[in-house]
């Protein structure tokens, strides 16, 4: 087993045999879960392996890395400590991080990852954990320490993972967007929101840039980092005023606005063709909370892809609207 | 694998832009997007031996994966 969406007692189970587990999962259900080997963030939206996108809240997504671990460290960190992340990681594995949306660990990774000290030293990836869409505001997403039982809303979870001898990990991502042809887009703060953009090296309101072109923002702007494209989501747009984003733009990175596309499952099996991808070598994979709302993923397969729907995705940096996915070789 | 020697011109070629390859490791196409806008706006000899430091050590701590590896192919022959 790697990736399953199981009940409470099957889960309770799989950690008093010694299981290293990542868990996704209702914050009550995370809560009853016995002290072990685990770590775990809220969110109740998946892709199931049986039945495609689903939301539920009487239903754990586990992902049992046990056959590749050989010994873990799990550690807290606040927005002060992370900066750190890469350092603490070994040489020989990878580091699974969560990560609570809008808590302030979750605003210092987005603006700061890229710079920290020791820059993909071994690879980082997780996810931003949530909640229902109809608790927001209500209820603050979690992460928790399954070795302590500690549950957080303002710090983030790692688990530091050294491999079994003879395995390698690659981190992977399927993005289905791509940049426009139209204006190039860049901005003079880095930052989460923004009132001014430069189009084409000419500043405008960027709220009224996007009413007047009409500019469709359920695509998100899309940066090229060497051949990686890197999405930066739109919140919200307040005519006249801010428009706020799901992760930062930065200064000097050139963005466009996606181009848009007739069919999901048509550009997510395009990408998946070109990424090279097999199943057999997936251990852990997330998708965006957007990608299953906008391109109506509920009831809908992503093979060879499961695991949780997410409020930002992490490989090595904040992600939007992206899919990510941990990948197992041989040495 | 085996990772070429900073002194190796690969290196500079890659930061400073004068030669551009398609690469899989992604933690290198980041920071790759970071490096050589660094450098293009900054190219001393400085700013330009900073961004081989960390890219060199980016792909030695990172030896063994398969990516990375394909990409030392892909940048060295």
């Amino acid at each position: 087993m790697q990736q399953e969406l199981l009940n409470i007692s099957e889960v309770e189970q799989l950690i008093s045999t010694g299981k290293t587990l990542l868990i996704a999962g209702d914050e009550k259900l995370l809560q009853q879960l016995p002290k072990g080997k685990w770590i775990g963030g809220t969110i109740p939206y998946f892709i199931s392996p049986d039945q495609g996108g689903l939301v539920s809240q009487d239903k754990l997504f586990v992902t049992d890395i046990s056959a590749i671990t050989a010994s873990t460290n799990i550690k807290v960190y606040d927005q002060n400590q992370l900066g750190t992340v890469y350092t603490d990681a070994g040489s020989d594995g990878f580091s699974f991080i969560i990560i609570p949306a809008s808590s302030s660990t979750h605003i210092s990774f987005a603006v700061n990852a890229p710079n920290y000290k020791d820059f993909g030293s071994q690879p980082l990836l997780g996810w931003i954990s949530g909640v229902h869409l109809d608790d927001l505001g209500k209820i603050s997403p979690k992460v928790v320490n399954g070795e302590t039982g500690e549950t957080f809303q303002d710090e983030a979870v790692v688990m530091h993972v050294d491999l079994v001898p003879g395995k390698t990990v690659d981190v992977g991502i399927i993005n289905i967007f791509e940049q426009g042809d139209g204006d190039t887009l860049t901005f003079t703060n880095d930052g989460f929101s923004c009132s001014e953009v430069m189009v084409n090296g000419v500043k405008e309101n960027f709220a009224d840039y996007i009413t007047n072109n009409n500019l469709d923002i359920q695509l998100p702007l899309v940066a090229d980092y060497y051949g990686a494209l890197i999405n930066i989501s739109f919140q919200s747009v307040d005519p006249g005023k801010d428009v706020q984003f799901y992760a930062p733009v930065f200064t000097g990175v050139r963005y466009k606005h996606a181009k848009p596309f007739a069919n999901y499952a048509d550009a997510f099996k395009k990408q998946l063709e070109e990424s090279g991808a097999k199943e057999e070598d997936i251990t852990f994979s997330c998708n965006c909370i957007l990608n299953y709302l906008y391109s109506g993923l509920e009831g809908q397969r992503t093979d060879p892809f499961v695991g949780p729907i997410t409020f930002g995705e992490i490989a090595y940096q904040l992600l939007n609207q992206t899919l990510v996915y941990l990948q197992i070789h041989d040495a | 694998m085996s990772i070429p020697p900073k002194t190796n011109p690969g290196w500079k070629e890659i930061v400073t832009g004068k030669k551009a390859f398609s690469l899989k490791f992604l933690a290198a196409k980041i920071l790759l997007g970071r490096l050589v806008r660094t450098v293009k706006t900054d190219p001393s000899p400085d700013s330009v031996s900073a961004a081989i430091d960390e890219l060199h050590a980016l792909y030695t701590k990172n030896a063994a994966t398969k990516s990375a590896q394909d990409d030392i192919k892909t940048i060295f022959g």
